[in-house]
């Protein structure tokens, strides 16, 4: 059922409720005032000479049909006295007026149990029966009986017509005034529907009711939802970025290898005669690939701001042993030399193992890659778990003054970082710049002596 | 002990590139290719074992829990996963280390040969290198041809870098090790104690040799 309907049909059921219930009140107050009234006047007329009256001719007694009405007492005006017949009767309720009815025993029982007046109606509810004791007990006019026509009964038309036509004007009524309330109602539901889209339109509803707080969540919730989409999105295309740079990141190296690849093919096919020196480029490109993907994965990592998920207590020793290892086949097929030294006693670092060991392999990297044949690159980890330094130097071109700065800040969005740096550094150091930073560790880029570059992470403790 | 090294590998063509490195670096490989068939076997007969995480079968994890409960022998993890929890898991669970796919031959070798290293002589009191003799306790050394004259400071230099036997050590270690920082603790100083070390010690026997951008190394000998 629609609200409006609900809303009309409640408060025409409470209207018809209350309007029978306050009809049933007023007959009933109706019938009380009636009988008070009948018996009022019943002893004001025997007192004042229908007594004697009375006494003197029972057996006629009140005579006439107009002596039958008694007179309305003096004083203000009553309501509520109606048209009726008396009869006397002694203090047994014997009449000698044998046109007079016999005395009903149920009010009989009620005077004799001590009333003064006594009432009944009839059992069709039309007549109502008023017996009244006289301040007398002795003669044949000690007992009054009165009938006179009833109160309409409560239930009656003339109080339920009334009763439903208010119940009809009240639903009336409700039905136009749900109407404001429906219609508000409505602009909620239209409003609520369109949060799925992309709309931008606010939820508002006019007012201070219930309504309007209503329309207020849901406005609430509107601008929450809004939110989770954009910042999906936002993921969304940062996604759709990330494939495109990466596609782009891992092409590049990859048509280099596969250039290298036929060049030697076509040397071999031309009857050239060649040494290993002709794959070291190719096989330098293969593992640039490996640590760009590396990379690649570090740098989402880095994004996604789970740099530090894991941190574990990280055998230093052993993380520049394996980074070593990793680059020493492409170190001696450059010629070369790479070595490493590390403390008698292991070096414990809590960290990401991952992270730490890519930032390292970078910088190893690039001392490598950019370095020249018969060049030096090193390793050394010194200190104590409390106070250490990680230093990889070389002896290749170095990087300048001005590109320092730049090439250590722990930011690698954008175009520019993810291609290949003129000097040779591209990602590599930005994420070494980064999980440094992450680690709470310092990034220093300083000449060597005799000229390279030497690149520290430092944990002053 | 025999060279077997036990190679759990699901890729064919990676697991017989590997079987090829490892037989020509001189190892004696065995390969099996899925979890299940490398549940029964025993770790023991292996000096290495070379395990991969993403298997068929039994899961590499797994494979690993199971060889702890009775074996000690050195596992090496192949891992083409750059996960830290997996590396983490698996150190944990007792890998010795792991090999992060892709990786040069070279490379896996390094790492195999890092595995089977046993601890160093640290605690020993008489290092052998070559046909040097170091004595700790006695503060003596020798050669084939007899006891050698070395001063307090080329003792302390030589014990440092026979205790590290074929790792550079720093000259800043060997100065912190040898020298009085009050007299003469400089690196220049350590050049001279060097050269002279060399010089005591002959060339054939040994090479203590210069390491670029480090300090020394010493090495020879079995």
């Amino acid at each position: 059922m629609k609200l409006r309907a609900r809303l009309a049909v409640t408060l025409g059921l409470a209207a018809i409720s209350l309007l029978v219930f306050l009809g049933w009140a007023q007959s009933r107050w109706q019938s009380k005032m009636r009988v008070d009234a009948l018996a009022e006047a019943a002893v004001h007329r025997m007192e004042s000479g229908g007594r004697e009256r009375c006494e003197a001719n029972p057996e006629r007694w009140p005579g006439d049909r107009g002596a039958r009405r008694l007179r309305r007492p003096p004083g203000p005006p009553r309501q509520g006295l109606p048209r009726h017949r008396v009869f006397a009767y002694d203090a047994n309720f014997v009449s000698a007026n044998p046109d007079s009815p016999a005395f009903p025993s149920e009010l009989a029982k009620q005077l004799k149990a001590g009333s003064e007046v006594a009432t009944d109606r009839s059992p069709d509810q039309r007549r109502t029966v008023v017996a009244v004791r006289m301040p007398w007990n002795d003669g044949p006019c000690s007992v009054l009986l009165m009938r006179s026509k009833g109160p309409p009964p409560w239930f009656s038309g003339a109080v339920l017509m009334p009763a439903f036509l208010v119940a009809l004007v009240v639903i009336l009524v409700a039905l136009f005034a749900a109407g404001p309330i429906v219609r508000r109602v409505r602009q909620l539901t239209d409003s609520v529907h369109r949060i799925g889209s992309d709309s931008e339109e606010p939820i508002h509803v006019e007012g201070s009711d219930e309504i309007a707080e209503l329309g207020a969540a849901f406005e609430q919730s509107r601008q929450t939802i809004q939110a989770q989409l954009a910042s999906l999105r936002e993921r969304e295309a940062a996604l759709r970025n990330y494939i495109a740079n990466t596609t782009h990141d891992v092409m590049l190296p990859l048509s280099v290898l596969q250039g290298h690849l036929a060049s030697l093919q076509q040397r071999i096919e031309a009857g050239d005669a060649l040494d290993t020196k002709a794959f070291v480029p190719s096989l330098e490109e293969s593992q640039y690939l490996g640590s760009l993907l590396h990379n690649l994965n570090a740098v989402a990592r880095l994004e996604a701001n789970d740099g530090l998920s894991h941190r574990d207590p990280i055998d230093l020793n052993r993380l520049v042993e394996r980074v070593v290892d990793r680059h020493q086949p492409i170190a001696k097929r450059k010629q070369i030399s790479l070595d490493l030294a590390v403390p008698e006693t292991a070096i414990e670092f809590p960290g990401d193992l991952t992270l730490l060991e890519q930032a390292l392999g970078n910088i190893v990297q690039n001392a490598i890659r950019y370095n020249h044949a018969d060049g030096h690159a090193a390793v050394i980890l010194e200190g104590s778990a409390q106070r250490w330094t990680l230093r990889v130097v070389d002896d290749g071109p170095g990087v300048s003054h001005a590109d320092r700065e730049r090439v250590v800040e722990p930011s690698f969005r954008g175009s520019e970082a993810r291609t290949r740096h003129p000097h040779g550094m591209g990602l590599g150091l930005h994420i070494a710049s980064d999980v440094a930073k992450r680690h709470g560790l310092r990034l220093e880029l300083r000449d060597t002596d005799g000229g390279g570059l030497t690149v520290e992470l430092i944990h002053a403790g | 002990m025999s060279n077997r090294i036990l190679l759990v590998e699901d890729d064919v063509a990676l697991g017989q590139q590997v079987v090829q490195t490892l037989s020509q670096a001189g190892f004696e490989p065995h390969w099996v290719q899925d979890g299940d068939a490398a549940r029964d076997l025993d770790p023991d007969d292996y000096r290495v074992i070379v395990l991969d995480l993403m298997l068929p079968g039994t899961y590499g994890m797994d494979l690993l829990k199971r060889y702890r409960v009775k074996s000690e022998v050195p596992v090496l993890i192949l891992s083409a996963r750059d996960d830290t929890a997996d590396k983490i898991r698996g150190l944990k669970l007792g890998a010795d280390d792991y090999v992060t796919k892709p990786f040069f031959p070279e490379e896996l070798v390094a790492r195999i040969q890092a595995c089977l290293r046993r601890p160093n002589l640290v605690g020993t009191q008489r290092l052998v290198i070559g046909a040097i003799q170091v004595d700790l306790e006695r503060r003596e050394v020798s050669n084939a041809a007899g006891a050698l004259s070395l001063t307090p400071v080329e003792f302390e230099i030589l014990a440092l870098l026979a205790r590290r036997k074929s790792s550079a050590v720093t000259r800043e270690a060997l100065v912190d090790a040898a020298l009085d920082p009050a007299q003469d603790g400089s690196r220049r100083t350590l050049d001279v104690h060097i050269s002279r070390l060399r010089s005591k010690l002959g060339k054939d026997a040994i090479q203590l040799e210069t390491v670029w951008g480090i300090g020394y190394r010493l090495s020879g000998g079995a």
